[in-house]
Formats: structure tokens, sequence, C-alpha cells
């Protein structure tokens, strides 16, 4: 959607003119930031030194899921670190039971990198991170009620057999 | 789950269902139905892979003349079952404060066997006595399930041959390597009669005849005699078999492998909220803030995040912490394996001096 028209909008930015080509590449092919130092000095300078004690502290915390190039809010790839087949189609399935989403989908580009792509395109009504939100939410819940129904069954398991 | 049930097949409307055929200490055999396939796999794959467990990691030798290599005595170490009860207030030694190993991150076990007799000598499980502090009493203990209590063997000695060693014994789980796997082997199997035709059965004459009936055959209706192919059937009842190895019970291997799969949803719930919750985070280039999430920065369109610093800053920082772990930790298996070939052996002594060995210290 609208990708052309924002090719030039920020001046400032480390490599525009190849963001704008890399859109297209695979992720694997992106380059990972050459060199970022002016536009993220632009907005650290202020607080630097509160943002290197930060940093350390996130170093021991990865940020996981990233928003690939060429996103909207209505659909968009999210790209899980870490992550494999183990979530992502459970996922995948629990995501798109939410009336709210067009589709959505899940890969694993290459086997040897950790990671896990999913594509969400929502309707109107709802934005792609808002499903991503609810599916793992809901996931949850499903665990929740299948440790539930697990642990009665257990317990009518252990009543019936010692009976 | 606020779905609007309509959408749902009707079964799936009620939400799942377990059932348990069989139960022991050794097996689970349960039912899990009205649910999807993706999510029982999800299930079978977390039980399989990612219960954290304890196994030996790090073998010190002190003294072997038995016949068998440094190394091969410790890979058979490293793939002893040990009870993995209370592992979970263990730290992975890598989130530990200490510096390589102490009784918060790991278990240490001695075995020291000569053999003094003339017959030849059995080294078993038993043999292997856990030392030092503990979390419980159990941690880290050889399992023992065979009616003499001397558990697997080890290795055997001749007459006069001595093998004495200390392990160190770390948390991990089996998608970093099979030692950490808590259970045997899990069954998972769905639609016995193969009517969805997700098997295409190899035959002589007759596959009928050929392929004896599932155990769960008889849990469902067999096909009627020229029933038309269902295209719109999609797999619903899955049977599961859990079979433990001797770490963990096989009900706990259930409910574990649930808690595993919640806390792999509540990292990512948590990591989300953040990401929306203040633009710090992400080095101030989204103009986030508030609950939604601040990719799509106003000011900069829609491709705003793409040129600015935080698609940048992002990949600088993860570029970092992947030359900091070199990506080995929680890998998906294949490379990791292949290049870390398991137990890390330390040799002292022995070896230096026996001049011939395949190490050298």
């Amino acid at each position: 959607m609208a990708k052309a028209k924002v090719k030039k909008d920020e001046p400032t930015a480390a490599e525009p003119a190849s963001d704008v080509v890399m859109d297209e590449a695979p992720t694997s092919h992106q380059p990972e930031a050459a060199d970022d130092g002016m536009s993220v000095d632009a907005n650290e300078n202020e607080d630097d030194i509160e943002e290197e004690e930060d940093e350390e502290e996130e170093e021991e915390e990865v940020q996981r899921v990233r928003l690939l190039p060429g996103s909207t809010p209505t659909a968009a790839s999210f790209e899980f670190l870490n992550e494999g087949h183990t979530l992502g189609n459970a996922l995948r399935y629990i995501i798109m039971k939410n009336p709210e989403v067009e589709f959505c989908a899940y890969a694993i580009p290459h086997p040897s990198e950790n990671k896990m792509n999913v594509r969400i395109q929502t309707f109107e009504g709802t934005t792609a991170i808002e499903a991503l939100q609810k599916g793992l939410r809901d996931l949850q819940e499903l665990c929740d009620v299948v440790t539930d129904k697990f642990i009665d069954a257990r317990e009518r398991f252990v009543a019936a057999s010692s009976s | 789950m606020d779905y609007d049930p309509m959408i749902m097949d009707d079964a799936e409307a009620l939400g799942p269902v377990v059932k348990i055929s069989q139960a022991d200490s050794v097996r689970v055999k349960w039912e899990l139905s009205n649910t999807d396939m993706s999510f029982a796999n999800s299930l079978r794959r977390v039980m399989l892979a990612e219960i954290p467990t304890i196994a030996i990691d790090l073998v010190e030798i002190e003294e072997n003349s038995t016949v068998l290599a440094d190394e091969f005595i410790a890979h058979r170490l490293g793939l002893l079952p040990l009870n993995a009860e209370g592992v979970e207030s263990l730290l992975y030694s890598r989130d530990c404060d200490c510096d390589g190993c102490c009784e918060h991150c790991s278990v240490r076990l001695t075995l020291h066997a000569k053999c003094t007799g003339d017959e030849n000598m059995h080294v078993f499980a038993r043999d292997l006595v856990p030392t030092g502090d503990r979390i419980n009493q159990v941690l880290g203990t050889p399992v023992i399930t065979d009616s003499e209590g001397l558990g697997p063997l080890i290795l055997k000695l001749r007459p006069g041959q001595e093998i004495k060693l200390e392990c160190i014994a770390k948390k991990g789980i089996a998608k970093e390597h099979a030692k950490w796997a808590p259970s045997a082997a899990i069954g998972f199997e769905y639609d016995p009669h193969n009517k969805l035709h997700h098997l295409d059965l190899w035959y002589e004459s007759d596959p009928k005849a050929e392929w004896p009936p599932s155990e769960y055959a008889a849990w469902e209706e067999p096909p009627q005699e020229g029933e038309p192919f269902d295209y719109d059937a999609v797999p619903n009842r899955f049977y599961f078999n859990v079979e433990t190895a001797g770490p963990l019970p096989p009900d706990v291997i259930i409910s574990e492998g649930i808690k595993v799969l919640q806390q792999k949803l509540a990292g990512l719930i948590h990591e989300l909220a953040d990401e929306g919750g203040d633009g710090g985070v992400n080095g101030g280039g989204y103009n986030g803030g508030g609950p939604r999430s601040p990719e799509y920065g106003a000011g900069a369109g829609v491709d705003g995040f793409n040129g600015g610093g935080v698609h940048n800053t992002l990949w600088r920082r993860r570029r970092r912490e992947s030359e900091r772990v070199g990506w080995r930790r929680g890998g998906d298996g294949i490379w990791d394996d292949a290049v870390r070939g398991g137990e890390q052996l330390v040799v002292r002594g022995t070896l230096a001096r026996r001049g011939g060995g395949l190490l050298t210290t």
C-alpha cells in the first residue's frame, strides 16, 4: 500500500535509498544496519548515559519480535527470533480464528536461521499488531483450558482407578 | 475466547476435551479432541524438546584405566537420566552469576570404582553419587527403576582397572541436546482409519489385510462401504502416548509442556506490550507511546520506521547480541547439535601421562 510515496520522506535516515530497494529483498539479504550512527544518535544524544545503562540491561533481553519493512497497519509481517513451527503453526491457527483477520500465515524462511515470519492481514476494524496480541492471548487461554481439562481428567482417572 | 461460535465447527465450539485412557508411572495414554492439529502438534513438540531437565554436561576424568576412551564414557554419562524433580528452581548455568558452576546452577556427581577382585566388575548408575549442596535431595540423582536397584550399566572393569571421575550436571532442554529430553518417546496419532488419506499405505495386494489396525481404531467409526471422501474433514482427535525416560513423571511432562508453551507466549506478550508501552525501548525512533504499537510513526508515513533509526538500532543491538551468544542457545537444533558434539571433556592427569591418548591437555 502506498509504498512509493514515502520513499524519500526522511533525508536524515542512514540509507533511505537502499531501504527502498531492500523492501523487496528477502529479509536475509537486507543489511544489518551498515552504520546507523546518524539517525540514532540524533535521537539518543540527550539521554546518552541513561541510554547506555539501558542498553546494558537490554543485552540480557534481545528483542525477539520485529516488524518487517513494507508493513501497514492492517497488513504486517512479523519476524520472530528463536521461534519455530511449535509456536508458528499454533499461532497461525488461532489468529485465523479471529473473524477480524483476513489472512494469516507463517513461514520459516530458512531452516538454519532461527527465524519465523508471520504475516497478518486484517479487515479495517483492527490492526495486525492487535490481531497478533489477541492471538497470543487466545493461545494462552487455550493452554489454560487444556491444562484445566487435563487436571480434571487426571483426577477423574485417579478416582476411577482407585475405587 | 469470545469468538462467535457460528464460525467454528460445531464440535470445536465446545472447546478442547481431554481423556486419559491409561496411566501408570512410566506412561500416560490420552486423547486430546476438539482442537486443531496445529495446537496438538505444538504440544507434542514442546513436550519432546523444550521441557527443562538436568543432565551431565561436564565430566572431569581423574583416572581411567578402562578399555573405554574418556570421551566415550563422558558421552554415556551424559545420556544417563537424572531425576529432574525441582529443576525449575535450578538456574541455567548461563544465567547464573557464578564463575563456571555452583550449587544454584549445577549438581556434582562423583564416580570412583576399582576392580580389586578376580571377576570383571560392572559399574552402574547407582555408583554415581551426588556430592555437595543441592536444591533438594533428589535433584540430579540417577534414575533407577530396575528391581535390583542398579540403574543403567555405565561400563565394565577388568581386574586392576580403575575409573575415577567427577561430573557436573546442568539444566538444559532437549532442543540443545537430546540428553535433556524428559520423555523416551511421545506417540502421536490421529485418524486411525486413514479416512483423511493423510497416509498413503504401501501394500502388496490388500492394505486392509496387511496393515494391522491401530489400537485406537476401535474408538472411531470405521469408514462405511462406498462412503464418499469428505473433502472438508479435518483431524479432530489426537492420541498421545507420553512415555517418560525417568526424569519426570509422565503426567508432569504433559503439564510442564503446556507450561513451557505458556511461558513462550507470556514472553512474547510481555515483549509486545513493552514495545508498545514505552517508545524508549526502541531508541526513540518510534513516535510511540500508548498501548498501540508505535511502528506506524505518523511523521514518516507508512514506511516511517523503515528508514528511521529504530530499525537500525534494533539491528545493531541484535547483531551485538548474536556475536555474544553466537546463536548457540535455544537454537532449533540442527546446526547446534552438529557443532556442539555433546559433553565437554576436561581431562586432567591420565591422558597427559598416557601420551598416546586422543586428547591432549
